[in-house]
């Protein structure tokens, strides 16, 4: 009998051990599909991509023996050379850059959260900017910001001037802002390309506001061929205690163009 | 006995049961702490072709395929076209906020209109088959624009500050619109000169080169910059042909494989190596078939200032220390 009985344990020992391979199994499945899926969003997509467009050939196909005009353009190797037609000629093919990768720009970042503002207490958080331009050989990047740090309701974190006296920055002129009683909204710019103003990560820039029809301000630029040039755009904003409590929030645009 | 095997197995099976719960809590508390939520909404986009260049008869049209690729998150995208001119005289431009000028834009997808948006998923890309019109009687000239692709900004973080990223992607078109074909060439040697006159044979000398184009077509530059040395030694340096927009001016710069800055700042040329004599720089540069070509030169001076002066401060102090030893051997 107390044999039997320790059939009947050793047995039900044996489900619950089943019970929980089982459920391990599963969650760690779970886990790993769960991970997975959620990695996708941080995937590192700097790395060198390389690709042949194919249909950069029939960009111009049909057309070339039209009478009406003329096209020279960057837009395959297949095509290159000067071709005439009836007194009026086709050019195709890289002019000066012997080069197949297109224009390429990310940020690797687009929502960037400052967190919770803190009076006398700096919020910073960051995102990368990269370039590739082997075909277009010289670029910019651009930013303004298309309104102040703000709430719904229309309170502002004003953009910044730094530290003030000779350490006074502006759109076009970066400057050391180290003080925590330095309030407002402004960004650094560590890497390549960058304006040389940045001196190191004390330095900084406000962003021109686009509601007030300024310009944007170049934070990218490089007239030598490259690759995967890349920066780091820090955003940092610093409020004062009178600072109405609000989520604030603004827009950049970033602009990314070759040269021609 | 089967009684007491009975009694080990079940101790065995609960060490085993033991180790399992110990595992499952060690995973699960892995996975809720030692891990982190990455939030990271990354956007990279390209563009192909980055640069179109269209010499055009009014009354014609013509389709060219953009092709858009996505590498980063599912992005929703709005294709337009905006006016472009030079900014500065390196290439820069500064984009206009509306589209002006007598050509006709338009996209020739079924399903794709400019300022409409359009849903590009990771990996994804889509062609826009851009319909580029010249109406009749438009008048001849240049017209730049810009294709830009835009992103549409995520949702903002609630209860939080946060700045949020809009992105767009250009490439440019560069349109001659001319009833004969003969395009306007006047170009103008703005500066052709070293940044000084006399430098030390091991010094870099850099050059600036700025044509201006005074015509109301596009012209690019084609030639060489020479240099010249009173030993008769010759070097020559390609130009780089690069485009210089109606009304405007730009560095041209010779040699594209080789760095051209000098101390941070942008520049035509940077010769190095050792020189030494009077040195002449020129130029001759056409703007295609039956134009006029520009010349331009100029002239510094090198020499090794620095080894000359070394060996002044060796020879100086030779003759110090054998004067001095000279005393020392006198005194003895």
């Amino acid at each position: 009998m107390s044999n039997h009985k320790s059939q009947i344990l050793i047995s039900n020992l044996k489900s619950m051990i089943r019970s929980f391979v089982i459920l391990v199994v599963v969650l760690s499945f779970g886990i790993c599909v769960f991970k997975f899926t959620k990695s996708a969003d941080a995937l590192d997509m700097q790395s060198p991509r390389f690709r042949i467009d194919s249909g950069n050939v029939n960009t111009a196909a049909g057309d070339k023996s039209s009478a009406s005009y003329k096209l020279s353009d960057t837009i395959g190797q297949l095509a290159a050379g000067q071709f005439s037609s009836t007194g009026y000629v086709v050019k195709a093919g890289f002019q000066y850059i012997h080069s197949i990768i297109p224009f390429q720009f990310s940020i690797s970042n687009i929502n960037i959260p400052l967190g919770v503002l803190t009076p006398n207490t700096p919020s910073t958080a960051t995102t990368n900017l990269t370039v590739s331009f082997g075909g277009a050989g010289q670029y910019q990047v651009t930013a303004i910001e298309e309104n102040q740090l703000k709430t719904l309701s229309g309170n502002a974190i004003p953009d910044t001037s730094c530290d003030g006296g000779l350490q006074t920055c502006s759109t076009s002129t970066a400057a050391v802002w180290s003080s925590t009683s330095a309030y407002g909204f402004g960004y650094n710019m560590i890497g390549n390309d960058i304006p040389a103003d940045f001196t190191n990560s004390t330095y900084f820039r406000p962003f021109p506001n686009l509601s007030l029809s300024a310009s944007p301000a170049v934070v990218m630029s490089s007239i030598n061929v490259g690759k995967n040039r890349q920066s780091t755009m820090t955003f940092k904003a610093n409020v004062s205690p009178i600072q109405p409590a609000g989520s604030y929030q603004t827009i950049i645009n970033f602009v990314a163009t070759p040269s021609f | 006995m089967s009684n007491h095997k009975s009694q080990i197995q079940i101790l065995n099976l609960k060490s085993k049961l033991k180790s399992f719960a110990i595992l499952f809590m060690v995973l699960s508390f892995g996975f809720c702490v030692l891990t982190s939520t990455v939030n990271a909404q990354q956007l990279s986009l390209s563009i192909t072709p980055p640069l179109l260049q269209l010499v055009i008869k009014p009354g014609k049209s013509i389709m060219v395929a953009y092709n858009i690729e996505n590498f980063g998150d599912p992005v929703i995208l709005t294709s337009k076209l905006v006016n472009f001119e030079p900014k500065d005289d390196l290439g820069n431009i500064k984009l206009k906020d509306d589209l002006n000028g007598p050509i006709r834009f338009s996209l020739d997808n079924a399903d794709l209109q400019l300022g409409r948006p359009f849903f590009l998923k990771t990996g994804a890309s889509q062609q826009l088959l851009l319909r580029i019109r010249v109406p009749d009687g438009s008048p001849e000239g240049d017209y730049y624009y810009t294709l830009l692709a835009e992103s549409t900004p995520p949702n903002g973080l609630e209860g939080v500050g946060s700045a949020r990223a809009k992105a767009s992607i250009g490439s440019n078109i560069l349109i001659t619109v001319t009833n004969s074909g003969i395009i306007e060439v006047k170009p103008k040697v703005v500066l052709f000169k070293t940044l000084g006159n006399v430098y030390d044979s091991f010094d870099k000398i850099p050059m600036v080169f700025v044509i201006g184009n005074q015509g109301k077509n596009m012209i690019q530059p084609e030639g060489q910059i020479t240099l010249k040395g009173d030993l008769g030694e010759e070097l020559n340096y390609d130009i780089v042909p690069k485009n210089i927009l109606a009304q405007s001016e730009r560095m041209i710069e010779a040699t594209p494989s080789a760095d051209t800055t000098f101390s941070g700042k942008p520049v035509s040329l940077v010769l190095s190596g050792f020189f030494i004599g009077v040195y002449h720089l020129s130029t001759s540069v056409t703007f295609g078939e039956n134009s006029p070509t520009v010349f331009a030169s100029t002239s510094f001076f090198v020499f090794p200032f620095k080894l000359l002066a070394g060996i002044v401060i060796v020879i100086v102090v030779t003759i110090v220390m054998v004067k001095k030893f000279s005393k020392n051997d006198d005194e003895d």
